[in-house]
């Protein structure tokens, strides 16, 4: 016997897409491993290929080549298996507006093999736990965006799945919203269910996922803790405001990104982003330039790094610049 | 099983829709009540067939229910598409053919209720009704609508809009009504049209629901109108479960 395959196992996933005469990778060789009962992210951009990983991943989408195990049955050759373990909260959500709350309960528990009396059972348990009961009679099309929402993560762990994916759950929600998804979600890990979900937020990849892989071009390029993250990948930053037109920023970056321990250097928000490998050698070397130009300095600090300082090293753009909200 | 709990999905759907309902029921009616009178100085001339004007008529407005109550399928289907539920309903273990046999069904009771009014009104009116025969029609034409279902909810997966579905299914109708011979028979009609109706399947189902209508019930017509109907269903329906299966882009 192998050892227990975990929740998740991915190796070498690919897939392209045909789009008018020319092929665009969207997953371009992925390997990642989920263990049982934690929060696992996917960080990144649109369009770098979450989407498409969780696609293949909820059987939705065949791959072009690779391996991937969920919940202990291979995507490819046992598919109704892994749909009968899994639960999926897609980013268009899928409760059907017309019916009732719990005519969409009650159908999908059926749909999973629960007699009449046990979706009851379950479909009252969920409406309690998310505070849906009230509305539990009423068209779907009548609910806010977070009691729908709600309502579309009950339906996706109604036959208590072992892995739920969620497709960017959090999107469109507002932060009250967010953070109650988010304490819903840490229950759910607590009982025991893995939690897998992609978002382009950089704070929930931060605050609520135990691991990240952040993706980007259809590959991982970094994986681990959100804290391994920042200290392995990203030494320290240095946020610097220069007393200078904004004009002016990006020249002195180029001059400041060639001193021998700055690795980096962006603009963004009128601040310039040093990623530096040693804080204080490379605070005395900027200081040192900024004198040497007569360039004042308006405030300056040693920043522990964030996750976008992971994704600005590895690719050299920061996630904002590439339309990823903080 | 499955198949049942669509069935009563979509039969909630349809209920809820009050309007949807009664449009159904008058639209047969008004066909009845508008059409027939100009037919009846065609009755008896050439190229018609003998017998009181409600007798031909009748089974082409029978065609017509199952056609229209078939082809509806597809607009809640790009809806669904839109609101992600046959996304999450493809993530679930739910067979698709049960899916689309759910919705099929749901079309069929959309078409055998008002139906089976139409024939009583046409009863009273002067139709001459073969009982016998007219249970063999419905389920000829519940299978004709069961084909239609499944023919529009492929279209509507296969087309993902409301625009595109719309214009196949207008686009579609009036030839296809036409060269069935539904509103007046093709014997009216040149050779070129004729042949053009040979080609129509939905020629042999007209054929078949007029012998049916009159109690003859044995004819090559009958056998080759549900041989027909019965192979475009199944081709149909593997089309539709098809097009469930496919993977979404």
């Amino acid at each position: 016997m192998s050892a227990p395959p975990g929740a998740v196992r991915v190796a070498g996933l690919r897939k392209s897409f045909r789009v008018k005469d020319a092929t665009i990778e969207a997953v371009a060789g992925v390997d990642l491993a989920v263990a049982e009962g934690e929060i696992f992210g996917l960080l990144g951009p649109n369009g770098a290929g979450k989407t498409t990983t969780l696609r293949i991943l909820t059987t939705l989408l065949p791959a072009d080549d690779g391996e991937a195990v969920v919940a202990g049955a291979d995507v490819r050759r046992a598919p109704v298996l892994v749909r009968k373990r899994i639960g999926y909260v897609g980013q268009l959500g899928g409760a059907d507006a017309n019916a009732t709350g719990r005519e969409n309960l009650l159908l999908t528990g059926r749909l999973y093999g629960l007699t009449s009396a046990q979706a009851a059972r379950r479909a009252a348990e969920l409406l309690e736990v998310f505070d849906l009961s009230a509305l539990a009679g009423r068209a779907v099309r009548t609910y806010s965006g977070g009691q729908k929402r709600r309502l579309e993560v009950a339906l996706g762990i109604m036959h208590q799945p072992r892995v739920l994916f969620l497709d960017e759950p959090t999107t469109g929600l507002d932060p009250q919203n967010r953070a109650n998804l988010w304490a819903l979600l840490r229950d759910l890990r607590e009982g025991g269910t893995t939690v897998f979900l992609t978002t382009h937020y950089l704070d929930e990849a931060d605050q609520l996922c135990d691991r990240v892989a952040i993706v980007d071009h259809g590959t991982v390029i970094a994986l681990g803790t959100p804290d391994e993250l920042k200290d392995r990948y990203s030494g320290n930053a240095i946020h610097l405001t220069p007393d200078l037109p904004s004009s002016h920023l990006a020249g002195l970056a180029r001059e400041l990104g060639e001193l021998a321990p700055v690795q980096r250097a962006a603009v963004e928000d009128e601040v310039i982003r040093l990623t530096v490998t040693d804080a204080t050698r490379a605070m005395a070397a900027v200081f040192g330039l900024l004198a040497g130009r007569g360039t004042a300095v308006l405030g300056a600090s040693v920043a522990r790094p964030s996750l976008d300082d992971v994704f600005l090293n590895e690719t050299g753009r920061t996630l904002r610049d590439t339309g990823v909200a903080a | 099983m499955e198949s049942g709990l669509f069935f009563r999905r979509k039969m909630l759907e349809s209920l809820r829709q009050p309007a949807w309902i009664i449009m159904g029921l008058i639209t047969p009616l008004l066909y009845l009540g508008l059409f027939t009178p100009l037919l009846n100085s065609l009755a008896g001339g050439p190229g018609f067939p003998p017998g009181h004007v409600l007798d031909v008529f009748v089974p082409g407005i029978l065609v017509l229910i199952a056609f229209g109550a078939g082809m509806g399928a597809g607009w809640p289907v790009i809806w669904e598409l839109d609101s992600g539920v046959i996304e999450r309903l493809r993530v679930t273990p739910a067979s698709r053919l049960a899916i689309l046999l759910g919705t099929a069904a749901r079309d069929i009771v959309m078409f055998v209720v008002p139906g089976a009014v139409v024939i009583v009104v046409a009863t009273v009116a002067g139709f001459h009704a073969h009982w016998g025969g007219l249970v063999l029609l419905l389920v000829l034409l519940s299978l004709l609508t069961a084909a239609c279902s499944a023919i529009s909810s492929a279209l509507g997966l296969a087309l993902k809009q409301i625009g595109s579905l719309a214009a196949v299914v207008t686009g579609t109708q009036l030839p296809l009504t036409l060269l069935s011979g539904i509103l007046l028979p093709l014997s009216l009609g040149p050779a070129w049209l004729r042949v053009l109706g040979h080609l129509n399947p939905m020629y042999y189902a007209v054929q078949a629901a007029r012998d049916l209508a009159n109690g003859t019930t044995g004819s090559p017509a009958v056998a080759f109108g549900f041989g027909i109907t019965a192979a475009a269903a199944a081709l149909a329906i593997w089309w539709g479960t098809a097009a469930y299966q496919r993977a979404m882009a």
